[in-house]
């Protein structure tokens, strides 16, 4: 194995380089001092500053965080149930729920977001923050049923089996043996439908009310104005927050239990 | 097996139900009483509050917190990029804004469809500081709905640095010689409207023939053309991209300003659009007190220069003038001379020649 | 050999499946298939001069007289079609390439890379994507564009003599694409890849049988449904693309996206574009129709 993990090594660090690049170049131009984002013109770190007081920008961020996180988990909840169905009962309605999920993957965002702000008007529900999370929730629970049933594949049901032998409560069993089994898929799916909710810009633009301005939005809304470098500020920022919170996971990750692959 | 799971969907249903009741009461009983409605409605038109509803750079900060230390009112602003979504905001019925500023032709679009309401005017004090070339024009006759607020034409930048001379026509973003030095909006009406000044013809045509003349021209400029952007092409031009950008002029000017000599604007000899976007209220604005002490505000010619000086646009308000930057008075990129609008017009809604131009739009972009 | 637990046959007394599909069902159904409703009734509707619905005078003439397809008629003429083929092409390219791109990745931080840094190396491919979209595309126009960042290396390392097109054109939208939807082929493929029993392919290897035939014949199917899940995950939605067309390929392109975005935009024709969108939708889940039945034939697992 030791010559193909080379390779392997070697591929996998390309394509960070591949995903860093645009990144570095979004942090590198955080410190520009020019307001066109196209052409350098010297090093300041004033765009730092001055977003401390660009309120704007500092409540798109809160909005796109609270939007994220709300309809991240409960996303992350409805679609591991579903999965879980459909990846262990053969039941009436498996193949239309089946369908249901696909939709939302399949149906340009353009059209969700247009019916949805149909829809809203129709109903008489006022556009705002919470419209936005509705909208989020239903074009992520299918990502992360997706994910999580990929994760149940082949399943090995005889180690639920063996802990209720051994006399573990069903909610036990649950709890210690199947979810920690499948909580990669979980923490795949959590992982994408967060990236897509913060960074979504069709559908939230078409749902967003007074005061509901995401991030997305809030940057699209400055393309006319010029973009200034204050918007790779606060990406740089957000992303060291990230990275900061992944390594703080990492260390309070638990050993991998016994009998599990290292 | 039944009970292990049983337990987690009793709650997450319970988290439903939870939910649906937040949003029914949030929405609110449809059919309540009248009165009720009547004197929520009669409560919030004394709110102080405001939300606006404008184009991204077409209001700076200082002056709205001006507006809310001088009279107390908070207000709140949301961005657009595009006419169609003040259509879709104020179509769903559920947005709640105050005021918008849309473009002429979605103007009598609105009124068309009963979104905006009529100006109480005798609540409006300075109305004759408007500029009254921008007034009684043809998408809403003696204003009853809208105030202008800036106007602009759309003609076209150039380097300075590559182009010989001052180009003074539409032919230079025809030129086959210009090979992947054009950049085009990205809007079917913008660049027909170049097309059909250029052979002569108005912007604001149905006829199918004269549509179709200019959607071959269109066709045949497309190699040409490097890329098509309505967003930032200043920039592009600005990072040196393309030599030729069609774009509205508020934007070049910026880059023009901040390129001193380097770049220019041109309105062409033929003809451009010129453009006017105008304040309105939506028909289900509630907030009227305090709309009308910011429409008010803005109307007073200091206040109008204090928002063009900061958004470099020209302004609807004729008073202002004495008032706004000589360097923005002057500069014709921003104040167009008379001579250049002789040929100007308005894009017009044009009905059902829109699936026309849709369709030959399409097949240009297809290519 | 793989471990299959065939599921019980559908049973007479409610299944447990129920409770647990219950609130997705309710989100979806209330938030998503009625709104879906309200546009597919639309779709069979006109435009209006202004952009809403033309009124409908007489409806069984309406119907009587073939206009209620109208829309899904216009829909089939060539130039729509050419466009919804060039869409298929830009997006079974884009799938191509980032499966092709991910997998030894995701092999590799699934399997090779020791386990307590799994979900750190996870995390870090993820990362980039929780910046803004735009704002990343914007980094590549700068390092694609003429005067740009490449173009101004290769040029100065005396590589190339005159700077390449890498903007504004197919190239740079597949970049964009690609870049976009890794994220989506490298999770599923993780979540599969993870599980992967080592002593399986330690098996395969002490059988005799090469490297490369365990790949095909051990590992490939039995992380079949990450590849599946991530096929779908990055083909269908690039279908439905239209803002990398924009901005790095120069808008010169209409791709299924563009053009039902501008219905729902510029045209203010939403009955077509509602056509357009519910036939594309039509044609994907005959795919995975298809797709499903032949799988379940040879007795695989399927995609959900």
């Amino acid at each position: 194995m030791r010559g193909r993990g080379g390779f392997l090594r070697a591929h996998t660090w390309l394509i960070y380089l591949f995903l860093y690049a645009p990144i570095a170049i979004l942090v590198v131009f955080s410190f520009n001092k020019a307001t066109q984002t196209a052409v350098w013109q010297g090093f300041t770190t004033e765009w730092y500053g001055s977003l401390v007081h660009n309120d704007l920008i500092l409540t798109s961020v809160r909005n796109s965080l609270i939007v994220g996180v709300a309809a991240t988990v409960v996303a992350t909840v409805f679609g591991t149930l579903v999965a879980l169905a459909l990846g262990r009962y053969a039941f009436r309605g498996e193949g239309l729920t089946r369908n249901l999920l696909y939709l939302p993957i399949i149906i340009p965002e353009v059209v969700i977001g247009a019916a949805l702000v149909t829809f809203f008007g129709v109903v008489g529900l006022r556009l705002s923050l919470v419209t936005v999370i509705l909208a989020h929730v239903v074009f992520s629970v299918s990502y992360v049923a997706i994910v999580v049933r990929a994760r149940l594949s082949g399943f090995d049901r005889s180690l639920e089996e063996a802990a209720l032998d051994l006399g573990a409560r069903p909610l036990q069993t649950f709890w210690r043996v199947t979810l920690p089994l499948i909580l990669p898929g979980i923490v795949s799916g959590t992982l994408l439908v967060f990236t897509v909710s913060i960074d979504d810009y069709v559908i939230t633009s078409f749902v967003a009310g007074v005061g509901a301005t995401t991030l997305p939005l809030q940057i699209y809304s400055m393309l006319k104005v010029g973009v200034t470098p204050e918007v790779n500020a606060v990406s740089t920022l957000l992303l060291l927050l990230t990275v900061v919170l992944i390594v703080i996971a990492q260390r309070l990750q638990q050993p991998p239990p016994e009998g599990v692959r290292d | 097996m039944r009970r292990r799971y049983g337990i987690a969907a009793t709650l997450t249903t319970a988290l439903l139900v939870i939910a649906a009741a937040a949003i029914a009461t949030a929405t609110g009983c449809r059919g309540g009483a009248s009165h009720e409605a009547a004197a929520a409605d009669s409560a919030a038109s004394h709110e102080k509050k405001l939300n606006l509803y404008i184009w991204s750079a077409y209001m700076p900060q200082d002056v709205l917190d001006d507006f809310t230390k001088q009279t107390g009112i908070a207000v709140h602003f949301d961005l657009y990029d595009s006419n169609e979504s003040v259509l879709e905001k104020l179509q769903s019925g559920v947005a709640d804004y105050d005021l918008v500023v849309p473009s002429d032709y979605m103007v009598r679009i609105l009124i068309h469809l009963s979104l905006i309401q009529p100006l109480l005017k005798d609540r409006l004090r300075g109305l004759e500081n408007l500029d009254p070339r921008f007034l009684n024009k043809g998408f809403d006759p003696s204003n009853r709905f809208s105030l202008p607020y800036v106007w602009g034409t759309t003609g076209y930048g150039y380097s300075r640095e590559r182009v010989k001379g001052t180009p003074d026509s539409w032919a230079p973003l025809f030129d086959p010689a210009n090979k992947g030095q054009i950049l085009m909006l990205d809007d079917m009406r913008e660049c027909f409207s170049a097309a059909l000044k250029s052979l002569g013809e108005s912007i604001n045509t149905r006829d199918a023939a004269i549509l179709r003349k200019a959607a071959d021209l269109l066709k045949k400029q497309k190699p040409l053309v490097k890329t098509y952007n309505s967003s930032d092409f200043e920039n592009i031009l600005a990072a040196g991209d393309v030599t030729y950008a069609h774009g509205y002029n508020g934007q070049i000017a910026k880059v023009i300003a901040a390129n001193p000599g380097r770049f220019g604007y041109v309105v062409p000899k033929e003809g451009a659009t010129i453009w006017v976007d105008s304040v309105c209220v939506p028909a289900q604005a509630r907030h009227t007190d305090a709309i009308y002490a910011f429409l008010n505000f803005i109307l007073d010619p200091r206040v109008d220069a204090r928002i063009i000086n900061a958004i470099s646009y020209a302004s609807g308000n004729g008073a202002a003038l004495p008032f706004i930057k000589p360097e923005i008075v002057h500069d014709p990129a921003i104040y167009a001379p008379e001579e250049a609008l002789v040929r100007c017009e308005f894009v017009e809604d044009i009905g059902d020649a829109t699936e026309l131009m849709d369709e030959f739009w399409t097949e240009i972009k297809a290519q | 050999m793989t471990i299959q637990n065939p599921k019980p046959k559908i049973q007479n007394r409610i299944s447990p499946a129920y409770p647990l599909v219950l609130p997705t069902w309710i989100v979806l159904g209330v938030f998503f298939l009625l709104p879906l409703t309200i546009l597919l009734v639309i779709s069979f509707a006109q435009r209006g001069t202004y952009g809403s619905l033309k009124p409908i005078e007489d409806f069984a003439q309406y119907v009587r007289s073939g206009k209620i397809l109208a829309n899904y008629a216009r829909s089939l003429h060539p130039i729509y079609l050419q466009i919804f083929w060039r869409s298929v092409w830009m997006a079974v390219v884009t799938t191509v390439l980032c499966l092709a791109l991910s997998y030894p990745a995701a092999y590799y931080i699934a399997v090779v890379a020791p386990a307590r840094r799994r979900n750190f190396l996870l995390g870090l491919a993820v990362v980039p994507f929780w910046t803004s979209f735009l704002i990343r595309t914007y980094a590549w126009m700068f390092l694609l564009r003429t005067e740009g960042l490449i173009n101004r290396t290769l040029l100065s390392a005396g590589l190339i003599s005159q700077p390449l097109e890498l903007l504004y054109n197919n190239f740079a939208v597949l970049i964009g694409l690609v870049y976009g939807e890794i994220p989506f082929m490298i999770l599923p493929l993780y979540a599969s890849l993870e599980k992967l029993d080592l002593s399986l392919l330690e098996a395969s290897a002490d059988l005799g049988a090469p490297r490369s035939s365990t790949f095909r014949r051990v590992t490939v199917p039995l992380t079949m449904p990450g590849i599946v899940a991530g096929i779908i995950l990055v083909f269908v939605p690039s279908l439905g693309q239209f803002i990398v067309s924009d901005l790095l390929g120069g808008a010169r392109t209409i791709l299924a996206g563009n053009l039902i975005q501008n219905q729902f935009a510029v045209a203010r024709n939403k009955p077509f574009g509602s056509a357009v969108a519910f036939e594309l939708t039509a044609a994907v889940l005959t795919l995975l129709f298809v797709y499903t039945v032949y799988t379940r034939k040879k007795g695989q697992d399927v995609l959900l």
